[in-house]
């Protein structure tokens, strides 16, 4: 009987689990994780409390059981003895394993700056980060970092009633997802809103006052508020790993098959570093698709199957007080071909970079109709992910920014991605975590009925 | 997907740009007549002759499920369609941009993605259609895009031989 051992129950730990069952139910699985597995990207909904509390989870008894997993919750991995293959908890235990996953994720890396350490500075990564946000409850507060973590709970804040204020040291705000001209987009829209982004702003120093905190910049100005959230990046939870003889570099080098320089160890998620579908390199993407991906290739490829990964895409979307904004692939137009347009005006953006006649990534900004409500940001997607050659489209998409459905539906990119499956042959079945009992039967709207007379 | 499964099977050489559809797709989702509140979309490509309504196909893989943090999208039993479960559904948005086919949309009034669910089996689509361009049946989708693609790809070529 195989022994897996999973160290991490973020999306990728748990998509590798119920990916080594469905295709081996004898084997044995250990999920370790150092807090009860949680959906990180809901954190923001759980703060607007717009969500029931329970959705914040995702493993439970009733899964475990389904699963047939041995959870090991509260505790985290210490070091690995990759000869012996086994793996050391920081709680003194041990475990054996015939496949090791590494698939501990990333944490909040913080700026060496004073006064960090009052509870009233505060991260937003964990369920536990969250709950010592809410018990405070403040109503002033400061986000440094104006980056994808800062601004995705914007929109919570607001809705709580918080006065929201950004800092950030560098010169514009999301500089990892979208270029200045984008970005100018979303800051004008928001400095509209009354929302304060101080960029180019160094922190030198937070003090905790007794009722509140003081932010002292480089320049010596001073901010007062509530409570600080710290949102200046992230780094891999890779420490545990020195000495166990495994190749890394940004993240956990890992083949097409997840697999690391060690065969019997496998490396998913923010911490590895994993095939990139557009540079034919390696590239560490942490973000929640790229983890799903990652975890279920892994647990197949753990599971005896032969399953090789043609590598993942960046993508990020966000919205921030009813501007949408998305990029994909290799969205900078640093050095690249790009086309599209811009209507600051209309808060409209759309950018298509190119190599060649090929759509390498791209971005959109704009309200809803422009971006999630029509097919635009999907079949972006859709011809940067299948790298189709778009010929002569590709001027017709110059002259004609908006109407890149046309240009879609000719590539012949549905045909291409209707027969792809990530794991060959197979099709995704539901029915995953978050439901025990399968959920009724949606309903016909009301308004069916009298529409579709018989 | 299962031979027993029905998709909804497009015929584009039929289609004449009406959008009755898209009324009674957002009709069905909304309770009022806003073609911008359809999950299918009319292609209207009048310039090569071509018209084609569009919406989600069901797919295999399902990237829209498979991105999703919640699992607020399941497969339906009886059907293989992909629905939304709204409840659980928490509006982040992941959906939208993991579908590379433009199907998954944003509800601006609830904040939650919507996808096609094929109306619980009885698409209210086809009977909107007056001249069955839209037709719910066993059937693989790949051909009719595929086929509907070439269309709109070869009058393209044929509107620039035209100017030169």
């Amino acid at each position: 009987m195989t022994r897996h051992v999973i160290l991490g129950g973020g999306p990728a730990g748990i998509h590798a689990v119920e990916t080594i069952r469905q295709l081996d139910t004898e084997a044995d699985v250990t999920l370790v994780c150092d807090e009860a597995p949680c959906a990180r990207m809901v954190l923001p909904y759980h703060l607007a409390g717009t969500i029931a509390p329970g959705t914040l989870f995702t493993t439970d008894d009733a899964w475990a059981l389904e699963h047939q997993v041995a959870l090991e919750i509260g505790c985290r991995a210490h070091r690995i003895d990759a000869a012996a293959h086994r793996i050391e908890l920081d709680d003194g235990r041990s475990l054996d394993y015939d496949r090791l996953l590494v698939a501990t994720g990333s944490s909040p890396a913080r700026p060496p700056i004073e006064g960090l350490d009052s509870p009233r500075v505060v991260d937003m990564w964990t369920v536990a980060d969250a709950g010592t946000f809410l018990e405070q409850d403040p109503k002033d507060v400061v986000i440094v970092g104006a980056g994808f973590i800062g601004l995705v709970i914007l929109d919570a804040l607001i809705k709580r009633g918080c006065r929201v204020r950004f800092l950030e040291i560098a010169s514009v705000i999301l500089p990892r997802m979208l270029d200045a001209n984008a970005a100018g987009l979303i800051s004008a829209h928001l400095a509209n809103k009354g929302i304060e982004i101080l960029t180019g702003e160094a922190l030198s120093q937070i003090e905790d006052t007794g009722s509140g905190c003081r932010l002292t910049l480089a320049g010596g100005d001073t901010l007062d508020c509530d409570l600080v959230v710290m949102a200046t990046g992230i780094h891999a939870n890779r420490g545990f790993l020195e000495g166990a003889g495994i190749a890394t570099d940004a993240g956990i080098l890992v083949d097409d098959h997840l697999r690391t320089t060690d065969p019997a160890i496998f490396a998913a998620g923010d911490v590895a570093e994993g095939p990139d579908l557009l540079t034919g390199g390696h590239a560490v993407h942490a973000i929640q698709p790229t983890a799903i991906d990652h975890g279920r290739i892994a647990g197949a490829n753990m599971a005896g199957l032969d399953a090789a990964y043609s590598g993942s895409l960046a993508m990020n979307v966000l919205h921030t007080q009813a501007l949408e904004s998305c990029s994909f692939g290799r969205w900078s137009p640093e050095g690249m071909e790009s086309t599209g347009l811009s209507n600051p005006g209309a808060g409209i953006h759309r950018q298509y970079i190119w190599e060649d006649d090929r759509l390498v990534g791209g971005s959109l900004v704009g309200p809803t109709a422009a971006v999630s409500g029509a097919n635009d940001a999907g079949m972006l997607k859709g011809l940067v992910q299948t790298g189709i050659s778009l010929g002569t489209w590709k001027d017709y998409l110059k002259d004609h920014p908006l109407d890149l459905r046309r240009v879609y539906v000719a590539s012949g990119a549905p045909k291409a991605l209707l027969s792809s499956n990530l794991l060959t042959g197979r099709a995704s079945t539901g029915g995953g975590y978050r439901f025990p009992p399968r959920p009724p039967k949606r309903p016909r709207s009301t308004h069916h009925a009298v529409l579709v007379t018989r | 997907m299962t031979s027993a499964t029905r998709t909804l099977q497009i015929h584009p050489d039929r289609c004449t740009g009406c959008k009755q559809c898209e009324l009674a797709c957002s009709w069905v989702q909304t309770g009022t007549f806003q073609p911008s509140r359809s999950l299918i979309r009319v292609h209207v490509f009048d310039e090569e002759a071509s018209f084609a309504p569009y919406t989600c196909f069901q797919c295999d893989e399902a990237w829209c499920m498979q991105a999703c943090p919640v699992n607020a999208i399941d497969v339906e039993p009886d059907t293989q369609a992909k629905v939304v479960i709204d409840d659980v559904c928490v509006g982040c948005g992941l959906c939208v941009i993991a579908c590379p086919f433009g199907t998954m949309f944003f509800d601006r009034g609830s904040h939650t993605a919507e996808k096609c669910d094929l109306c619980a089996d009885d698409p209210a689509c086809v009977h909107a259609c007056p001249t069955a361009a839209i037709e719910y049946v066993e059937a693989d989708p790949v051909g009719w895009i595929s086929a509907f693609g070439e269309k709109v790809d070869a009058g393209r070529r044929d509107s620039l031989k035209g100017e030169l």
